[in-house]
């Protein structure tokens, strides 16, 4: 092959699918996963996925490091992290993809942070309180909050964040426009021209009503804070189109400031002198743009960390390089396979507790995949402060339990091995993305149903885009999928409740969802949460496969790095300090 | 001449119209759009945000709506980036220009060397030697090689950056930020002049052969011309001709971009820009790019033609 030039579409087709497909193989687990609040990532597929068994639960220390590469031992006020791909537009909440989500992350500080359980925490505002009814949300800002321009953050600032969120033209992601705040359809439909919910009582407190309590209402609304001097001057009612022009030039509040982007090479940051908080100890950081690969780079010293799937091989790999201390962490998502509920057969529960039994999950997602894995059994990350085993089915592989499963739901055994019902066949077509694992899982499943009596029909995409919209159309059985990153319990769920999974309703469910929502008390919704485990983990609305493993690897001259589950490298960084 | 301009710009308009509704439909119909892939959003806001991008509408008035502003030159904002397209196009096309260009006239200057040498010592042991390095370096695929050179000559041997266009957090200006920027390059310019010769090398072997048994050649030996006028006077000129065709296809080539070589040396090139736009379907980009190597493929033919005038008078136009 010559140069693949995109003289023709054809070409540009093929081309495109073929290397969609190259793209997704191998240990990537991108640089750092992306921020919450933003997540377009692609996260699609059981690719990644990953597990335990013999997988790393300490940190490993560099064990010589005089093999640092002379370009790394160079650097002294500065540190380089490769980012797979920032585009260039770093406004929060306007931004498509998740790694421009990790850049604003850097140059903006919420209003509240969550520890690494998911538990709130104080950021620019000191403190919050919340009304009786659960409905009003007052949040007290700190004194004397700068943006990096020097100029002074308000409560107004705030109403102001969360009205535009709430414009008709908004066409970003967050969820703070599906919260309900009071008045805020007014607003959006045009008949009212502020949003009677937002008060701001003084420059350093401010409060929202909502029409209906939900307890990830918090972290929702204590997200970002855009300037309006800066963001607001040519604001007018249903016309956003301005921020695009501003997409490139942040203003925050973060430990950092952009100082330089190259498009496609690096972003630059430099510390900004008028955060609210300690001095970064390293003055310069840069999010290197590195597609693909970032072995290299880490290996000759141009960035300072990366991090991969969990497998042996990546970890044996790193240990050998020697410089570098490698840590395991767990991202917050969790790996299912969806199943269409308009297909009869899996609208019926024994029938998906049958096909959960009879697939060896065990070593499709942890043995095959070299640790890099652990079996889920319920919509939670494990790293959740809501998490439970109590009381939870691991359903473990069981071939025999499954058959009688399959049995008492009336499918018997037919002509040809296959199962049948009312003369019609138990047929299974399975969609994925191009990967290795998901080659994995097809050769392993394949034979898993066959033992059953179910008949396997794999297809698989190159295109995470292509694969969605197949099963937006309806036709599939199962599809192979991952969430994006979750802060609150109640994110891992919002897809049984939406109307994303057609057909799956549970009025139990739908009733203890609304009773998690409704109070902010973290024990009581602890105990909400473990029924609505317990609940699914009976019901599966969607077959829990796996949660992925991951390891970071950095240079062991970094003293004080530690990587939150929600923000990345994010909330650690101002604190990271070059030995 | 003039009434032919007139002629040739006509088609060339109607080409290009056609091919911007060909292009358009062909990315409408690819299935998802640029909501689809965002798995945070609810079916609701799926729904209204196709509303705001006005993805709900029919194709033709889609189309029309592109095509109304694009003629008024205005392409659009990327999707995803945020940006225009055509200042996304300025910030990408001209590395890859950079790239290209230079491994374009490597191919080019080595081909023609090799080809002639070649052909003039048909079936000599340096003949045959180079036709089955040919062989091997065009069979070679392009990541594998690319991959192999990063391992050896960046990673092991350390004598050449990984990949990149500057040094990381460099500053460099003026003199030094050219010696940084061919630094970076030398990995994929070798790569892409080592996959591009093979093919041009037997293309100008076998012109070159063909040219040498001529009459003319003969005639010009019997004069009693030196080998060396006799080849590149004489015979290289009308091996050349056949050649014109080619340059007019490397138009589009040279503004391209390289998708593989992009993405593993890791250059911010156009190519890689596409790549992503179409993974997230970024319709304006997309559109924009490819009606952008379609004017230039147009105009490339052109080109040629007219070159083909130039350099043979007896063809006519």
């Amino acid at each position: 092959m010559k140069k693949l030039t995109l003289a023709t579409t054809s070409v540009v087709l093929a081309g495109t699918l073929l290397l969609a497909a190259c793209s997704n193989n191998g240990n990537e687990a991108p640089a750092n996963s992306p921020t919450s609040g933003n997540s377009n990532v692609q996260a699609g597929g059981s690719n990644n996925s990953g597990s335990a068994s013999q997988g790393l639960t300490d940190t490993i220390l560099a064990s010589d490091i005089s093999k640092l590469p002379d370009q790394a031992e160079k650097r002294t006020d500065m540190i380089i992290v490769g980012l797979t791909d920032p585009s260039g537009a770093f406004t929060p909440y306007f931004q498509q993809s998740g790694y421009d989500g990790n850049v604003s992350s850097l140059l903006y500080t919420p209003l509240v942070t969550v520890d690494d359980e998911g538990v709130p925490q104080p950021g620019l505002a000191e403190k919050w309180e919340v009304s009786p009814d659960s409905l009003t949300y007052t949040f007290h800002l700190r004194k004397d909050l700068k943006f990096s321009d020097g100029s002074p953050l308000t409560s107004e600032d705030v109403a102001f964040t969360w009205t535009i969120l709430n414009d008709k033209s908004y066409d970003g992601d967050s969820q703070v426009n599906t919260l309900g705040v009071k008045g805020s359809a007014a607003y959006k439909d045009g008949s009212a021209t502020s949003i009677e919910g937002i008060k701001v009582t003084d420059p350093q407190t401010i409060s929202v009503t909502l029409d209906k309590p939900n307890a990830a209402a918090l972290v929702l609304l204590g997200s970002d804070v855009l300037s309006k001097a800066y963001y607001g001057k040519d604001y007018k009612q249903g016309n956003l189109d301005y921020m695009k022009q501003l997409s490139s030039k942040p203003l925050g509040t973060g430990p950092y400031k952009l100082e330089k982007f190259i498009p496609g090479q690096e972003v630059r940051f430099t510390a900004n002198e008028n955060y609210y908080g300690e001095k970064p100890k390293t003055k310069n950081f840069i999010y290197k743009t590195s597609e693909g690969d970032t072995w290299q780079y880490l290996e000759t010293g141009e960035v300072d960390y990366a991090s991969f799937s969990a497998t042996t091989e990546n970890i044996d790999k790193l240990k050998s390089l020697g410089f570098v201390n490698i840590v395991p962490y767990t991202p917050s998502t969790y790996s299912y396979l969806q199943l269409n509920f308009e297909h009869k057969a899996l609208d019926d529960k024994k029938v998906r507790q049958a096909l959960t039994y009879g697939l060896d999950r065990q070593s499709i997602y942890v043995d095959a995949n070299q640790g890099a894995g652990v079996v889920a059994n319920i919509p939670s990350s494990p790293i959740s402060w809501a998490y439970t085993e109590d009381n939870i089915n691991p359903y473990k592989f069981d071939t025999e339990k499954a058959k009688s499963l399959l049995d008492e739901a009336g499918w018997t055994v037919g002509a040809g091995g296959i199962r049948e019902k009312d003369g019609e066949k138990l047929k299974i077509h399975y969609l994925g993305t191009k990967s290795k694992n998901t080659d994995i899982f097809i050769a392993v499943a394949k034979e898993n149903f066959a033992a059953l009596g179910v008949e396997f029909e794999p297809e698989v995409f190159a295109d995470f885009n292509s694969l969605v919209s197949k099963v937006e159309g309806g036709d599939y059985d199962m599809v192979s999928f991952s969430t994006p990153l979750l802060t609150d319990p109640s994110d891992g769920l919002l897809q049984f409740v939406d109307g994303e999974i057609k057909g799956y309703d549970n009025p139990k469910f739908k009733e203890l969802y609304e009773k998690g929502l409704a109070t902010t008390d973290m024990e009581e919704r602890k105990a909400i949460y473990k029924e609505i485990f317990q609940l699914l983990n009976d019901d599966l609305p969607v077959i829990f496969t796996n949660y992925k493993k991951s390891v970071y690897a950095y240079n062991a001259r970094i003293e004080n790095l530690s990587i939150s589950p929600f923000y990345g490298l994010a909330s650690s960084l101002p604190n990271w300090n070059l030995k | 001449m003039s009434t032919y301009f007139v002629k040739r710009l006509t088609y060339m308009a109607i080409i290009l119209l056609a091919a911007s509704f060909l292009i358009f439909s062909l990315y409408a119909l690819t299935p998802g759009d640029f909501i689809t892939g965002n798995i945070k959003l609810t079916p609701e806001r799926k729904a209204e945000l196709r509303e705001i991008y006005g993805l709900s509408k029919p194709l033709i008035e889609r189309y029309l709506t592109w095509m109304t502003n694009a003629i008024h030159g205005d392409f659009g904002y990327s999707l995803a980036q945020q940006k225009p397209v055509l200042t996304l196009f300025n910030q990408y096309i001209w590395n890859s220009f950079l790239l290209a260009a230079v491994s374009t006239f490597f191919t080019w200057l080595i081909a023609v060397v090799i080809g002639v040498i070649a052909a003039y010592k048909q079936y000599s042991w340096f003949d045959t030697l180079v036709m089955v390095l040919i062989f091997a370096a065009m069979s070679i695929p392009s990541f594998f090689i690319g991959l192999f050179l990063i391992k050896v000559l960046a990673v092991d041997l350390k004598w050449l950056p990984p990949g990149g266009m500057i040094t990381t957090g460099s500053n460099a200006q003026g003199l030094a930020y050219v010696k940084e920027v061919m630094h970076h390059m030398t990995l994929p310019v070798i790569v892409m002049t080592l996959l591009g010769v093979g093919s041009l090398t037997r293309y100008f072997r076998s012109n070159m052969i063909d040219v040498i048994k001529q009459d003319y050649i003969r005639t010009a030996r019997a004069k009693g011309l030196t080998e060396r006028k006799v080849l590149f006077t004489h015979a290289l000129r009308n091996a050349l001709l056949p050649a014109i065709t080619l340059v007019g296809f490397e138009l589009p080539a040279l503004f391209g971009g390289s998708l593989i070589i992009e993405k593993i040396f890791n250059w911010p090139g156009i190519g890689q820009l596409y790549m992503q736009s179409f993974g997230l379907r970024d319709y304006p980009l997309l559109m924009g790019f490819t009606m952008f190597i379609a004017v230039l493929t147009v105009i490339g033919t052109l080109m040629s033609d007219i070159l083909y005038h130039l350099a043979d008078p007896r063809v006519k136009l």
